[in-house]
C-alpha cells in the first residue's frame, strides 16, 4: 500500500488525530500564555523575582519529557491530565521569559512619560507595557508552540491523544506492511501542523503588532 | 493680566531624601513661580533640578513640604488626577511608539472624559499649534517623524488637556542645535499665545536666558543660589557660583535678550533685479552708498552688488554678484543678527518681514552702539539694585540696632551671641 | 521533540524572529548559582534512596532496580548523550563556520530553513522512522540524536558568527589579518558564547532523546522508566523518571560551569 493509498483509506482517523493534536497543542499555549503573563507581570520588576522564575521554568526544560511524564503518571495517571500538565510546562519557559524580557525592556523613560501624564499602574501596563513588550511575548509563544508540537507526540505514549499514536502505532508493528506508513503520517502530520501554527502566528503578528514598533 | 491661563506655583520648604542617602537630594526649597511666566531651573547635573520639578506633578514624593498650585495644596490630592491637570514633557519626546501621533494627543483627553468629537477638533487645533499639518501627521507613528517633530508632537501632548501648568524636562536636549533654535522660538512664540505657568528645567544656561522670563539658578541639594530675570543675573551675578555658571561671554549672551526690533533698521539703496545700470548708480547715489541691495519681484532680497561692481557695470550683474546669504527678522535675537553679519562678510544683514520681503537693514557699527548702551544701562540698574540693598540693610541695621538697645537689660547673652 | 530543552530566544532562528529576539536580560552569576544546584539534587537522591529503602519490593521490581542494571543504564545513558554530542560538535561548528564564509554564504539561508523545520520535527518520529529504515540498535539511537540536534547548533553557530560585528572584521582585516587569522583570532572568540550555548542546547536535547533509545531498544535510562509503565511498577516508574531527571539537571549544570569557564575574559559578564 502506498503512503497515498494509507492516508485516504484512514483518512478519518488521521482527521481526529491531527485535530486533537492541534486542539491539545492551542488549548496548552493558551493555559501557559496565561500563566506565563501572569508571573511574568509579579516578577519583572524585581530582578531577583526574574532570575527564580526564568531559573525555575529554565529547569522544567531542561528534564527530559519522557522522564517529566513518568513523574507525572503517579499523580496523575494515563491519558489527558499529565500531557496537558507536561506540556504547559514545557511551555512556560519561552513565554516566561520573553515576556519578562520584553516587559522589563520598555524604555523607562516611556513609562516615566506615562505616569507623567496621569496613567495609574494598571492602565500603564494595559496600555503602555503590554503592547510594547507583545512582539517578544508573541515570538516566546511560537517557540514554544514549535517544542510542544514534538512533546506532544512522545505523550501518546502515556496514552496522550493526537499523531503520536501514528508513530507508535509505526514502532509497535515493526516490520508489517503498513508501520512505515503510519510513521510518515504521524511525523509529517506533526511537522506540517506545526508549520500551519508558525504561519497563523506570523499573520497574528502582522495583525496585531502596530506599524509603529513593528520590525 | 487677563489673558493668563496659568497658575501660581508655590514650593515651600519642599525636601527630598531618597532611602539609603545621606544628604537629601532636595534641602527645603521655597519658590514662588508666578503665573503664566515661563521659570527656567538651571543647575549642574545632580543639582536636584529634575527633582524639584518631579516633585510638582508627584512623581517623586516629597519627603517634606508644602506645594500649592493656585493657593491649593496638592500634596494631598490623588496623583494619578493630579497629573492630567499637568502638562509634562521629556527629553526623547517619550511618545508612545506603539500609538499614532493622533493616539498620544488623544491620551489625555480621552482620560479627561472628553467626547469623541472634542478630542479630535483638539488634536487638530494642537497640531497646528506647534506648526504640523494635520492631515499629514496626524495618522503617523513617531519614528516616521524627525527628531525636532517628534519633540513639537511631546509638547502638543503636554498641552492637550489644556493644563494651566506645564513641566518640561530638558524637553530640547536630545535635538540637534538648529532644530533646538526652531523649538525654542516655537515655544516662545505658543507661551505668547497661550500664558501657561511653565517650569522648564534644563542645564543649558544659554537656553534658560533665551527661554526664561526668571531663572532659578540651583546648586547641589536644589539649594536656590539665585532666581532673578535673566538680564539681571547676567549683569550681577549673586555669587561666583552663579558667575561661573553663566561663564564667559555674559556681553555676548546678553544679544540673546533682546532682538533685531529693538534696534535702529536702517533703509538701504535698493534697486530691482531689472533694472539698469543708470538705475542702480541713481540708488546709491541717493543713499550716499556704494554698494546696492538688488530685490527680486517680490521684493525679496537676493544680491548684494558691491561698490566695484557698481562702478564698472556692465551686463549680467544680476547673475555674477553676490549672493544673500543669510537674513534675519524682525524677531531674531541680535546674536542672530550678528553672526548674519559675520557670516555675509560685508558688515550689514537684510531685514525681512513676514513673507521675505525688505524691510531695511542692520549694520554691525548699529549693532555695536546698542550693545554699548545695553550694557551701559545693565550696570546702571545692578548699581542702583545694589544702592537699594545697601539701602535696606542700613535701614535694618538701624532697626535692630534700635531693638538690640531696648532689650539690652533683658537679654544680655542674646547681643553678645551675635 | 524529546526533552524539548530548546533555549527558547537564542534558538529561534529564522530572520523574523532573530530581529524580534529582545535583548537578554542582565543576570549575574554568583558563586550561589553554581552550588545551589548540586546540594539540590544531592537532596533528591538522598529522598529518593531513604525512600526506597523502606518500599516493600516485590521481585520484579527488586530485578529492575537491583544496582548493576541501574548502573549500566546510566552509563548508556551517558555515553548515548556524549557519543551523540560529540558527533554533534564535529559535524555543525566547522559546517556553521563553512556557511558563513563569503563563497558559501548563500546556502545559510537554507540551512536556517531547514533547521526551522527540523525544530518541529518530533523526535520520537524521527527515532522510528530510522528504525524502520535501519533496523534497532545503539547506531540508530546516535544517528537520530545527532540528527536531531545539529540543526539547533548549527544556526547558533551561524548566528553567532553572523552577529559579530562586521566593523571588527574589517578593522582586523585592515592591520593585516590573514582570512583564516581573522576567522581564529575574532570572529571565532567573539562568536564562542553563542557556540557555547549551542554545545549546551547539544547536551541538554541529547539527553533527552537518549531517554527515548529505549523505543529503539538502545537502552539507557528510558528503560527503566519504560519498564515502569510497561510492568505498572509506580516505584519503578519513580526511580527511573527521578534518575533521568537528575542527570540530565547534572548535564546541563556541568555544561553551564563550561559556559562560564570557556568564555573569552573580555566577554565574560556572566548570562
Amino acid at each position: 500500500m502506498s503512503f497515498w493509498d494509507y492516508v485516504s483509506s484512514r483518512r478519518e482517523q488521521l482527521w481526529i488525530e491531527t485535530w486533537m493534536h492541534a486542539s491539545a497543542v492551542f488549548q496548552c499555549m493558551v493555559i501557559a500564555t496565561l500563566i506565563g503573563v501572569v508571573v511574568a507581570i509579579a516578577t519583572y520588576r524585581s530582578a531577583l523575582a526574574s532570575r527564580i522564575a526564568i531559573g525555575t521554568t529554565a529547569t522544567v526544560l531542561t528534564i527530559p519529557s519522557f522522564a517529566l511524564l513518568g513523574l507525572l503518571i503517579p499523580m496523575l495517571g494515563l491519558g489527558v491530565a499529565p500531557t496537558v500538565v507536561a506540556l504547559v510546562l514545557y511551555a512556560l519557559l519561552p513565554i516566561v521569559r520573553n515576556a519578562i524580557v520584553g516587559l522589563a525592556g520598555v524604555d523607562p523613560q516611556l513609562v516615566d512619560a506615562a505616569r507623567g501624564i496621569g496613567m495609574n499602574r494598571v492602565m500603564i501596563l494595559l496600555r503602555i507595557e503590554l503592547p510594547l513588550a507583545w512582539p517578544a511575548l508573541l515570538t516566546g509563544i511560537r517557540v514554544s508552540t514549535q517544542m510542544i508540537m514534538g512533546i506532544a507526540a512522545i505523550a501518546a505514549y502515556v496514552s496522550g491523544p493526537g499523531l503520536g499514536n501514528e508513530i507508535f502505532t509505526g514502532l509497535a508493528r515493526l516490520g508489517s506492511a503498513n508501520a512505515i506508513n503510519a510513521a510518515w503520517a504521524g511525523t509529517l502530520g506533526v511537522v506540517v501542523l506545526a508549520l500551519l501554527f508558525d504561519a497563523a502566528y506570523a499573520l497574528l503578528g502582522r495583525l496585531t503588532v502596530p506599524r509603529g514598533i513593528r520590525g | 493680566m487677563a489673558d493668563v491661563t496659568g497658575a501660581t506655583i508655590r514650593l515651600e520648604e519642599l525636601t527630598k531624601h531618597f532611602p539609603g542617602q545621606k544628604i537629601a537630594a532636595v534641602d527645603r526649597v521655597t519658590l514662588e513661580i508666578p503665573a503664566g511666566q515661563l521659570v527656567v531651573f538651571v543647575g549642574p547635573s545632580g543639582s536636584g533640578k529634575t527633582t524639584t520639578m518631579k516633585m510638582i506633578n508627584r512623581l517623586i514624593e516629597p519627603t517634606s513640604g508644602l506645594i500649592s498650585i493656585d493657593d491649593r495644596d496638592v500634596t494631598h490630592l490623588d496623583p494619578v488626577k493630579l497629573r492630567r491637570k499637568i502638562g509634562y514633557a521629556i527629553q526623547n519626546s517619550g511618545l508612545f511608539p506603539h500609538m499614532t501621533v493622533g493616539q498620544n494627543i488623544a491620551l489625555v483627553p480621552r482620560m479627561l472624559g472628553w467626547s469623541r468629537s472634542r478630542v479630535s477638533t483638539r488634536v487638530d487645533e494642537l497640531l497646528e499649534t506647534v506648526g504640523l499639518d494635520s492631515v499629514e501627521f496626524r495618522n503617523r507613528y513617531p519614528r516616521q517623524l524627525s527628531g525636532g517633530q517628534q519633540q513639537r508632537v511631546g509638547v502638543a501632548r503636554a498641552l492637550a488637556g489644556d493644563p494651566p501648568v506645564l513641566l518640561m524636562d530638558e524637553p530640547f536636549g536630545a535635538v540637534d542645535p538648529i532644530t533646538r533654535g526652531h523649538l525654542q522660538d516655537e515655544l516662545i512664540r505658543i507661551q505668547h499665545e497661550l500664558h501657561k505657568t511653565i517650569v522648564f528645567v534644563t542645564h543649558d544656561f544659554d537656553e534658560a536666558v533665551k527661554l526664561g522670563d526668571k531663572i532659578v539658578v540651583l546648586r547641589e541639594q536644589s539649594h536656590i543660589a539665585q532666581y532673578d530675570t535673566p538680564e539681571a543675573i547676567l549683569t550681577n551675578p549673586a555669587d561666583e557660583f552663579v558667575a561661573g555658571f553663566v561663564g564667559a561671554g555674559a556681553a555676548l549672551k546678553r544679544l540673546t535678550l533682546s532682538r533685531v526690533r529693538d534696534v535702529e533698521v536702517k533703509p538701504f539703496a535698493t534697486a530691482g533685479m531689472r533694472d539698469d545700470i543708470a538705475t542702480i548708480r541713481r540708488a546709491a547715489r541717493e543713499y550716499g552708498a556704494d554698494e546696492v541691495l538688488l530685490l527680486d519681484e517680490r521684493r525679496r532680497p537676493t544680491r548684494w552688488l558691491r561698490r566695484e561692481e557698481v562702478r564698472r557695470g556692465g551686463a549680467g550683474l544680476a547673475v555674477t554678484a553676490h549672493e544673500v546669504g543669510d537674513t534675519v527678522t524682525r524677531d531674531a535675537t541680535l546674536r542672530d543678527a550678528l553672526d548674519a553679519i559675520l557670516t555675509e562678510g560685508g558688515g550689514k544683514v537684510a531685514v525681512t518681514g513676514p513673507r521675505g520681503e525688505y524691510i531695511g537693514v542692520v549694520s554691525i557699527e548699529t549693532l555695536m552702539g546698542s550693545i554699548q548702551e545695553m550694557l551701559e544701562a545693565d550696570r546702571e540698574a545692578a548699581r542702583e539694585h545694589l544702592d537699594e540693598l545697601e539701602a535696606q540693610r542700613e535701614v535694618q541695621r538701624v532697626e535692630e540696632q534700635e531693638r538690640a538697645g531696648h532689650e539690652d537689660g533683658a537679654h544680655p547673652a542674646e547681643s553678645d551671641q551675635r | 521533540m524529546s526533552g524539548g530543552p530548546v533555549r527558547p530566544v537564542g534558538s529561534a532562528v529564522d530572520a523574523e524572529t532573530r530581529a524580534a529576539r529582545p535583548p537578554a536580560l542582565p543576570s549575574r552569576f554568583g558563586w550561589t548559582d553554581f552550588v545551589v544546584m548540586p546540594v539540590f539534587l544531592g537532596l533528591v537522591l538522598l529522598v529518593l534512596w531513604q525512600w526506597i529503602s523502606h518500599q516493600d519490593l516485590d521481585p520484579i521490581e527488586r530485578v529492575t532496580l537491583a544496582w548493576p542494571n541501574v548502573r549500566r543504564r546510566i552509563v548508556e545513558h551517558i555515553q548515548l548523550t556524549a557519543l551523540s554530542t560529540v558527533l554533534v560538535l564535529i559535524i555543525a561548528i566547522p559546517l556553521g563556520i563553512l556557511l558563513t564564509r563569503r563563497q558559501a554564504r548563500r546556502f545559510a539561508p537554507f540551512a536556517l530553513a531547514l533547521a526551522n523545520v527540523g525544530q518541529a520535527t518530533p523526535a520520537i518520529g524521527l527515532l522510528v522512522l530510522l528504525t524502520l529504515w535501519l533496523g534497532v540498535g545503539v547506531k540508530v539511537a546516535i544517528i537520530g540524536a545527532v540528527a536531531y540536534a545539529v540543526l539547533p547548533v548549527l544556526s547558533n553557530t551561524i548566528a553567532g558568527l553572523e552577529d559579530v560585528d562586521r566593523q571588527l572584521v574589517e578593522a582586523a582585516r585592515g592591520i593585516g589579518m590573514s582570512m583564516p587569522g581573522v576567522l581564529f583570532k575574532v570572529e571565532f572568540p567573539l562568536a564562542v558564547p553563542l557556540v557555547l550555548a549551542g554545545v549546551r542546547n547539544a547536551l541538554v536535547l541529547n539527553v533527552g532523546t537518549a531517554t527515548l533509545a529505549t523505543f529503539v531498544n538502545a537502552g539507557g535510562l528510558g528503560d527503566i522508566i519504560q519498564d515502569g509503565i510497561l510492568l505498572q511498577r509506580t516505584v519503578v516508574l519513580i526511580v527511573g523518571s527521578v534518575l533521568t531527571v537528575v542527570l540530565a539537571l547534572t548535564v546541563d549544570w556541568l555544561a553551564s560551569l563550561a559556559e562560564q569557564g570557556l568564555r573569552p575574559r573580555g566577554l565574560r559578564n556572566g548570562g
